[in-house]
């Protein structure tokens, strides 16, 4: 939006035809989507929360318009960054050309909680590292989309963005179809071809899993959802069993050889004899086949040290190191909170900032400095004190707002957007809109649904 | 009903891959083939004639089979859902529909007892499920002019795939990706998939054999071995050596097969002359 109450000129065709319905119309559409969230299963699971284990993801009718050559220039700028990004790993797996160079603090890498040593010297298929990834954007006042995190070990809520077009068909079909929309449904069918091709060895019909913690992990419907959308299996880590460095999968027909792990868990609980030994979630030996190039792990271990809130800050500089251009999207301001000058100036102007953890995601462990009560304050300027290295700041940035429907109204609501980018043997590929996340708390900045954020359906329009 | 269900599935599933702009198909066009009362084959003729077939044969089906086919008829002559199937409600009053069809053949499944109105309403059912499939198949295996070798990928078969509710199995059990081959396969020969050919032929063989063995006589022994062929062909077939203008005889051939087999088993059993 440009304003409290104009909106952009790519607006124009669906303000028009939302003008043209009144309010009861509307009302009943927003009914309608909740219900059929409701129907079809679309939940996600809060943690701590005493009301039960499934919600339904809070859902806003009107679609976010995203007009195409913005979308084409967002687009250049995460295969860009993600080339980087996957040369970096590469990198730091390997003969830290990086580090040697200086570009990045040999310090930090080391001390960054998710650098996977037992992942060093380990070759992955095609030297693809970041297979499936979602790159958190927002727009600044200037009108220019920064990036604002990287997510590169299991991003979700690719269904829900999935979902969030397939019901607006359902609340706006002539609206849709009139807008020269890009189309996103081949997502899941281009996903299976990826993952297919990530094999070992060159295979006519490999196997593809999708491993996930289970029916209590907060995106257990995205895992069943993906697993539908595929056509394959849905395992736990007891569903699946190492012998002679193979992973196979225990089916009423016996084991059956898997080739491709498409892991939703973390990489402290994939395999109990590497990382966590009381881990259940896991495979014992799961490892030690990956290291053998038996099976294929998606994404590869270790990508933690590259979505890391600290390692971000250098993003731009792998750019310029890998490959030799400008980065097209810029990254946010980052301060990082180990340097004493840089820790003192931002206590002072902590009014003005957001601090983050750096290997926490989902808006868990983020202080925003403008509404941090005094006694909160004290205790996690001490928590910084301690431990610098696991916090950033950065400026709080006033998201940009798009138009909701809100209590019988249109209200402006902060967003971010979440591309989704698919990185195969052919190249990178995004999904043409991505999931857009709405602060629907009234001057919220956090969108993440596990901090009362909703979603919106995004449409690139050409 | 299984018509009335075919007919709904095709709709529903051309009007959602048109918002994906894979089909340009007019809301109005929908509603014509649904409502329309001089289209004989629009939903509201299609439910029409079901009622009066079940009020004919009041005393071979149950209670509950009547009052499931008697209210999905009055839920199409009502207006009400008819002035809803504006284009925000297309989907919604399809949907309705199809829960009643489902309702019914789920009533009928648990109700019905397996005697001689069984096994003719399964003729009935497995007959029009065969010809369905045929007819959808042919006209989407039209578009690459039945050559088996021609490009198509797996979202250009996921139309013919979702109208006969197959997509999900297909995704399972195909991954190979000789696409137009595998969905052949699905449609025609797939034993496990509910609308493909054989698994109707095999179905229609189970219930001609229940009543024929209750009627023995020179005439249905005739109708058993003209089935018998029919369904051979479909059996026995080499799926490998389909291609081009084999494939569109197939099509063609047991289609008219089937409805010449039709005629005769009506003959045979209702005809009054």
């Amino acid at each position: 939006m440009c304003g409290a109450d104009a909106t952009r000129d790519h607006y124009d065709k669906v303000i028009h035809t939302l003008r043209q319905l009144d309010v009861g119309a509307l009302i009943q559409k927003d009914r309608l989507a909740a219900e059929l969230f409701m129907n079809q299963g679309i939940t996600f699971t809060v943690y701590s929360d005493n009301r039960g284990i499934e919600r339904i993801f809070p859902f806003d009718i009107i679609p976010r318009v995203i007009p195409g050559h913005e979308w084409d220039h967002i687009e250049r700028g995460i295969q860009q960054r993600l080339k980087a990004l996957n040369l970096f790993l590469k990198d730091i797996y390997g003969p830290q050309d990086i580090l040697k160079a200086r570009v990045i603090p040999a310090s930090l890498v080391a001390s960054c909680p998710h650098y996977t040593r037992e992942a060093y010297g380990i070759r992955v298929p095609h030297d693809i590292y970041v297979h499936i990834s979602g790159i958190d954007l927002i727009r600044g006042n200037d009108g220019r989309f920064y990036v604002l995190e990287d997510n590169l070990r299991t991003p979700s809520g690719v269904s829900y963005m999935l979902e969030n077009r397939e019901v607006t068909k359902r609340l706006f079909p002539n609206l849709l179809t009139d807008s020269q929309v890009r189309r996103i449904s081949d997502y899941p069918l281009v996903l299976h071809e990826i993952l297919s091709q990530l094999a070992p060895t060159q295979l006519a019909h490999p196997t593809v899993v999708i491993l996930t913690p289970g029916v209590f992990n907060s995106a257990y419907y995205e895992h069943t959802f993906l697993a539908r959308q595929m056509g394959i299996s849905l395992v736990e880590g007891r569903d699946l069993t190492v012998d002679n460095h193979k992973v196979y999968m225990k089916t009423t027909n016996g084991l059956e050889q898997v080739h491709v792990i498409y892991r939703r868990i973390d990489d402290e609980y994939l395999d109990p004899l590497v990382f966590r030994p009381d881990s259940a979630l896991g495979v014992p030996g799961l490892m030690g086949a990956y290291r053998k190039g038996n099976v294929a792990i998606v994404n590869a271990v270790g990508n933690g040290v590259a979505d890391d809130k600290a390692v971000y800050a250098y993003v731009p500089g792998m750019i310029r190191f890998y490959l030799n251009e400008e980065p097209i999207l810029p990254n946010v301001p980052t301060y990082q909170l180990s340097d004493p000058d840089t820790r003192a100036y931002v206590f002072e102007h902590i009014g003005n900032m957001v601090i983050k953890r750096t290997n926490q995601s989902g808006g868990y462990g983020m202080i925003m400095g403008n509404r941090v009560g005094e006694e909160e304050w004290k205790h996690a300027r001490a928590q910084i004190e301690k431990e610098s290295r696991n916090f950033i700041a950065q400026p709080i940035i006033p998201l940009s707002t798009v138009p909701c429907f809100i209590d019988g109204g249109f209200r402006p609501r902060h967003v971010d957007l979440r591309p989704y980018a698919l990185y195969g043997p052919q190249g990178i590929r995004i999904v043409p809109g991505g999931l857009t996340r709405v602060a629907l708390k009234e001057g919220s900045l956090v969108v993440n649904s596990s901090q009362g954020g909703g979603s919106k359906d995004t449409w690139v329009i050409d | 009903m299984e018509r009335a269900d075919g007919l709904l599935r095709v709709a529903a599933v051309r009007y959602t891959l048109s918002l994906d702009k894979l089909f340009t198909l007019p809301t109005d066009e929908v509603g014509e083939g649904l409502f329309d009362q001089d289209n004989p084959n629009s939903l509201r003729v299609i439910l029409t004639r079901a009622r009066e077939n079940a009020r004919g044969v009041q005393d071979h089906i149950t209670k509950e089979v009547w009052e499931a086919v008697n209210a999905i008829y009055h839920l199409v002559e009502g207006h009400s859902l008819e002035d809803q199937f504006s284009s925000f409600g297309a989907l919604h009053v399809m949907e309705q529909f199809t829960r009643h069809c489902v309702l019914y053949a789920g009533i009928t499944d648990i109700t019905m007892p397996r005697g001689v109105g069984w096994n003719f309403m399964n003729l009935g059912k497995y007959m029009e499920r065969s010809l369905q499939t045929l007819a959808l198949s042919d006209k989407e295996f039209q578009v690459i002019d039945y050559n088996m070798e021609e490009t198509r990928d797996i979202m250009q078969w996921r139309y013919l795939l979702l109208c006969l509710s197959g997509y999900e199995l297909h995704l399972k059990t195909y991954r190979s990706s000789s696409y137009n081959f595998n969905a052949l396969h699905q449609v025609l020969f797939n034993e496990d998939f509910p609308h493909s050919l054989i698994y109707s032929l095999t179905r229609l063989q189970r219930h001609l054999n229940a009543i024929v063995k209750e009627n023995r006589s020179p005439e249905s022994e005739a109708l058993l071995r003209h089935f018998g062929r029919i369904y051979s062909k479909a059996k026995y077939m080499d799926p490998e050596s389909i291609n081009g203008r084999t494939l569109q005889q197939l099509f063609g051939e047991t289609r008219t097969e089937l409805l010449l087999f039709g005629r005769r088993l009506g003959q045979h059993f209702f005809s009054y002359s």
